[in-house]
């Protein structure tokens, strides 16, 4: 248990630091700010609590928030993305469903169900974000089109950063 | 009574949800504009030694350029320098004509922490209110508007960034003298668009695109950059892209300017609106 906290801890500070330091900086032409942190809240085991879940994920966006110095904006993101996390679970469920005790990665479940996986937490994540970020719907179109792309490169570098957690 | 606590443990999760929801958007809602002046200040500190020690170390690797960019502003302030010196031997006027009154106060100010990747980018300046810098003064950068400063702690200052979709200044082309209306559409850090100048104007792209002073935040004449792009919408006006002079991915000294007249200038307008 001990073991498992610290590791996640471990997960979570690489992850911000990550964020923090090298995707932030990231930048095509304006439309593409992946936010691979997002990833810390996919990978918490199957048996957690919802509320829980909610609390842990409410920190972490308030963590990032206080280093870019945008009060609440990642938190109503990163709250979305855990709140949608058991439905998402649900939804791409295998059939035989999940073992007990076992974490969400790509090893267990294969390439196919953590794509789907991170596909859809990190749409809900970004949609919130992004909308958020704005706040207007005036160029509705626009906001959507760099919740696409920045979804698409997220997810890209999640799953590279999923292969390198796995090869270690 | 019992229905209600049913309903609360049946529903728990999404009551911590919307809970949580709540507090993120009543965060957004009431801090974003001055953010990091007040909700903050506390932690700000931290991330401030750090933004601090960061800049530091890069602007060593800017350090040629910096000394070029000075070597060059020495050359034309010492131009400047040798007319007026002229024109004081020649000419005689009192000290307190209001013609000669100082009317802006230059200051110089390094970017402790900047963005360009947001819709909503602000910068942090080193220089708060002990070092007389105020809301409402315009910050400056290689000789092209950069930024707005919207808040000030007693060492740091945060300014709205001229990529900030909030962001509006008045701004006209030299060549003719028509003013519009400059903002950002939030897609790239390196133009902005002018709007308002009607149709019959002749532009050519390459044109410049300077402040008209009209708000008293800014000077007049200050350059912004230059027509990259003209467009003809559906409307009466044109759509301006505009390359914007100064460069948001290596903001480091700026310039900060302070309207001495502005209250004065503001009181006499507030008679008449």
């Amino acid at each position: 248990m001990i073991n498992r906290i610290l590791r996640y801890s471990l997960i979570f500070v690489l992850l911000i630091i990550l964020q923090l330091f090298l995707f932030s900086n990231i930048q095509f032409s304006g439309y593409v700010n992946p936010f691979v942190y997002v990833m810390f809240i996919m990978l918490l085991p199957f048996e957690i609590p919802s509320w829980l879940l909610l609390i842990i994920s409410f920190l972490t966006g308030m963590v990032v928030d206080i280093f870019t110095g945008t009060p609440g904006m990642h938190a109503a993101a990163t709250v979305m993305a855990g709140f949608s996390r058991p439905f998402v679970l649900r939804l791409i469920a295998p059939r035989d469903g999940y073992e007990a005790s076992s974490e969400p990665s790509l090893l267990v479940y294969g390439f196919r169900w953590f794509f789907l996986y991170s596909l859809f937490i990190v749409f809900n994540h970004h949609f919130i974000l992004f909308y958020v970020e704005v706040f207007r719907l005036a160029d509705f179109f626009n906001t959507f089109l760099r919740v696409l792309l920045s979804t698409c490169f997220s997810v890209i570098f999640i799953m590279l950063l999923e292969f390198m957690r796995r090869g270690k | 009574m019992r229905n209600l606590l049913n309903f609360i443990a049946r529903y728990n999760n999404v009551i911590i949800f919307l809970i949580l929801e709540g507090i993120a958007f009543s965060l957004i809602t009431s801090e974003n504009s001055y953010h990091n002046t007040r909700f903050i200040k506390g932690i700000r500190g931290i991330t401030a030694v750090i933004d601090k020690s960061v800049s530091r170390t890069t602007s060593y690797f800017r350090l040629r350029e910096t000394e070029e960019r000075l070597a060059k502003e020495n050359i034309i302030l010492r131009n400047m320098l040798g007319k007026i010196e002229k024109e004081e031997n020649t000419l005689f006027f009192s000290l307190t004509d209001s013609v000669y009154k100082q009317k802006y106060i230059w200051s110089v100010a390094e970017v402790v922490n900047n963005s360009v990747n947001r819709q909503k980018n602000f910068f942090t300046l080193n220089k708060g209110y002990n070092q007389n810098l105020a809301a409402d003064m315009a910050v400056i950068s290689d000789d092209g508007v950069a930024g707005v400063i919207v808040g000030c702690s007693s060492n740091y200052s945060v300014a709205m960034s001229l990529l900030n979709i909030d962001f509006r200044l008045s701004a006209r082309i030299k060549s003719n003298g028509y003013f519009g209306s400059l903002n950002w559409d939030g897609k790239d850090y390196k133009h902005a668009v002018l709007t308002e100048i009607p149709q019959h104007v002749n532009l050519i792209a390459g044109d410049t695109v300077e402040t008209t002073g009209y708000s008293a935040v800014f000077p007049e004449g200050i350059m912004v950059g230059i027509i990259s792009d003209i467009e003809k919408s559906g409307s009466d006006f044109y759509r301006i892209s505009v390359l914007l002079k100064a460069d948001f991915k290596k903001l480091n000294y700026v310039s900060v300017i302070a309207n001495l007249q502005k209250a004065e200038q503001q009181n006499l307008e507030k008679q008449f609106q």
